[in-house]
């Protein structure tokens, strides 16, 4: 009787798909992360977004050769259980579930900020209440359109991308033709320059604004050509989104404003950066700059709002699938009860794991939004957590989960490069040592340390200076451990070690599945290549 | 009050490189390598073009190729190619070139007609043509030539549609000779050539009664 073949998924994800998949992700972080930075690192922001932006770029890269090698939905998890084993790969893939739970929150909170700037009753401090609901029926409004399966289109998010990156394209080029200075951006730089921990907090901020490239990586299963579409998709999102924050950072930084600023609440004058980082302003401070460009700001005080809000929710959503859709292939993978992989019997949909991870954002909103709802909680807040609240406090947890999970990847990409060296690498981080390990060729990166260190840097950072991170994460981590224990003993599956995996026969069907015939032929020309060399090395007397 | 614009070198070569460096990576982006795969499969595309350039449908007393005018319009009308349909009368050797030939003449004016309502009702235009010879298969080539046609389409023979035998002497020598290339379309039995496993003719009803070939 002939095998039954599994259904494959159909892949219908076109380059720009991918890369609209990866921006209404990334692409939402801007506007979130600009303005926390500039609370932060004050005149040393763009340095912020430099130093976090450098670490991107590494992580870009290792992502993009990792998706291109491995063609697999799950992403950082899978690679760090290919790379390290299963424990390890459990531990990278709670963090990003906890980078999905905080998006879908972080993001559902800055899309009202945005809305806000239309509808002032949605003002987080002058109106918390109301702030709060909305955030709220949007989170609980997506996990019901999840649960249900209407879809967003992929066509919805290329035109909204689309759009985003002419709106903001404009922005920076009309403000810096029109309003920027090099004198101010130096005279902010010397005379609001921070203290280091001011610095160090700006970083671990900063890092948030380049969060999300692990949604090319999760749609790299349905992307076509996926080894050589998604290094291009890869790469051009990570220049995009590099641009855009360091232009946004030094433009805040330097730009002469259009309109006057408000004065601060002690009735002094402020910068405009200082402004676009204050508590009431830096949820929406990406259109706070763009309306202080002179001509276009007119124009862009009414849509770039709406266009935010519209990206952030997309990014909001991102994170309500992307938490299940991990959840899924965790438990598919044995990491994770079967429950995760339980669908709803009449929408076809995994309504536990869209409840489970839904239902910790709301927990996360809910802790978020304490301190402005409750004078009390406010006092506790400011004793153990140095008052933050709100996008501070989501911001925390998210630069936790990113930094936790990117490290793993480094040092995942490092073992696959020494112990996997005969999968095919369509796409390569430049700068490698060549090495021999177990009689054959591979190439260390040089490029993934530097990203580790900077990484891991950025990791201890955000538990220096993020009270609630520094609290919160690691417990995150740890009631995660504790639930895979558990599980592995229960199911009676090795603990801390790993199952047996068939890699090889695994690689060939991935490469075949994925369309890539010639990369299959390679791996395979190689796998008997190695093959003939041991055999002759064993035979030799 | 609003303040003064600024514009600085500084700020305009930074405004400058960011338009470029965006427009440029998204460009870069969606221009990805060909594969092996889509190499051959543009390599087809551009055959085919090249196929459709300019296509001669042949109709004769030998060649029945109205089934294959539809094929002929359409692939036209997507390539937006030249569409030239002729009718060869055969003039047999023992009358003169300019014999009257009134009923071959009224089939040929009949035939081309189908052509040019099929070839309107697809938006087509289309040039027809009457013509006169002593041997079908020398004409249709010479006329190839003539109109540097890039695609002859040709029905089947018109007696005996497709039976196992040879398409027809007219055909197959137009087929062999031509400098371009040639699409015999041989008329289908419409679900009677297909045959189940006993080697009955597939029908409606079923076939439980039936008995195995031996």
């Amino acid at each position: 009787m002939p095998e039954k073949k599994k259904p494959e998924l159909r892949r219908s994800v076109t380059p720009w798909g991918s890369f609209a998949w990866g921006y209404s992700d990334v692409g939402a972080d801007i506007f979130v992360g600009l303005g926390l930075v500039l609370g932060a690192a004050a005149g040393a922001s763009n340095v912020a977004f430099l130093f976090a932006g450098v670490v991107y770029v590494c992580i870009g890269l290792a992502y993009t050769e990792l998706a291109a090698t491995y063609p697999v939905a799950g992403g950082g998890q899978y690679f760090v259980m290919r790379g390290l084993g299963d424990i390890f790969g459990f531990i990278a893939g709670w963090a990003v579930l906890l980078d999905f739970t905080i998006d879908i929150t972080l993001f559902a909170w800055a899309c009202v900020d945005y809305l806000s700037q239309l509808l002032p009753a949605l003002n987080t401090t002058a109106n918390p209440w109301p702030h709060f609901i909305v955030a709220l029926a949007l989170v609980l409004g997506l996990l019901s359109l999840n649960i249900i399966g209407v879809r967003e289109s992929t066509a919805f998010n290329g035109v909204v991308s689309a759009l985003d990156i002419v709106s903001e394209t404009t922005i920076l080029t009309l403000g810096f033709l029109f309003a920027f200075r090099p004198e101010i951006l130096i005279h902010t730089m010397q005379t609001s320059w921070p203290s280091s921990n001011d610095l160090m907090l700006g970083i671990s901020l900063a890092i948030v604004s380049f969060v999300g490239l692990e949604s090319i990586s999760q749609a790299a299963q349905e992307t076509q050509r996926p080894a050589s579409v998604i290094p291009r998709t890869s790469v051009a999102l990570i220049l995009t989104i590099l641009i855009f924050a360091l232009s946004y950072s030094n433009l805040a930084l330097g730009m002469q404003p259009w309109h006057p600023i408000p004065l601060d609440a002690h009735g002094h004058t402020q910068a405009l950066w200082h402004w676009l980082g204050n508590g009431d302003n830096n949820g929406k401070a990406v259109a706070l700059l763009a309306q202080q460009v002179p001509y276009f700001g007119a124009v862009a005080a009414f849509y770039v709002p709406v266009l935010g809000a519209i990206l952030l929710l997309i990014s909001s959503n991102s994170g309500v699938f992307g938490s299940s859709r991990i959840a899924y292939a965790m438990s598919s993978a044995k990491l994770l009860p079967s429950a995760f992989q339980r669908v709803h019997p009449k929408f076809r949909t995994p309504m536990v794991s869209l409840v489970a991870f839904v239902g910790v954002s709301v927990i996360e909103l809910f802790f978020a939004a304490l301190p402005s709802l409750d004078p009390a909680a406010s006092a506790l807040y400011a004793r153990w957590f140095n008052g933050e609240s709100g996008l501070g406090f989501l911001a925390d947890l998210y630069a936790f989960g990113a930094a936790t999970s990117y490290s793993f990847v480094f040092i995942a990409l490092v073992a696959l490069r020494l112990f996997d060296p005969l999968s095919p690498r369509k796409f390569k981080m430049p700068f490698n040592i060549p090495v021999t390990v177990r009689g054959e060729r591979a190439e260390f990166p040089l490029v993934a340390v530097v990203g580790f260190a900077g990484i891991f840097a950025i990791l201890l950072f955000t538990l220096k200076t993020h009270p609630i991170g520094r609290i919160a994460g690691p417990a995150w981590l740890v009631v995660g451990i504790i639930i895979y224990l558990l599980y592995r003993r229960n199911k009676r599956l090795p603990i801390l070690g790993s199952q047996r995996h068939d890699w090889r026969t695994q690689q060939a069907e991935i490469l075949r599945n994925a369309g890539e015939l010639e990369l299959m032929d390679e791996y395979l020309a190689n796998l008997k290549a190695s093959d003939e060399r041991r055999a002759q090395a064993a035979a030799a007397p | 009050m609003n303040a003064p614009v600024h514009i600085t070198l500084t700020g305009l070569i930074v405004a400058l490189v960011i338009a470029f460096a965006i427009g440029s990576t998204i460009w870069w982006m969606l221009h990805p390598p060909a594969s092996f795969v889509q190499k051959l499969a543009a390599q087809a595309e551009s055959e085919f073009e090249r196929l459709v350039g300019s296509i001669m449908v042949v109709f004769s007393q030998d060649i029945e190729s109205g089934h294959m005018m539809a094929l002929a319009a359409k692939l036209a009308r997507g390539e937006r190619s030249e569409l030239l349909a002729i009718y060869v009368i055969e003039v047999p050797f023992t009358l003169p070139p300019d014999a009257e030939m009134t009923a071959e003449e009224r089939t040929a004016l009949d035939a081309l007609g189908a052509a040019e309502t099929i070839a309107v009702k697809n938006g087509v235009n289309i040039r027809t043509e009457i013509v006169r010879a002593r041997v079908t298969s020398q004409s249709v080539l010479d006329l190839a030539k003539r109109e540097k046609a890039n695609l002859i389409i040709l029905g089947s023979f018109r007696e005996g549609k497709y039976t196992g035998a040879p398409l027809g002497r007219a055909i197959e020598t137009i087929a062999a000779n031509a400098k371009c290339d040639v699409l015999i379309g041989v008329e289908g039995k419409h679900g009677t050539l297909l045959v189940d496993e006993f080697g009955q003719a597939a029908a409606p009803g079923g076939n439980e009664d039936r008995q195995p070939n031996v």
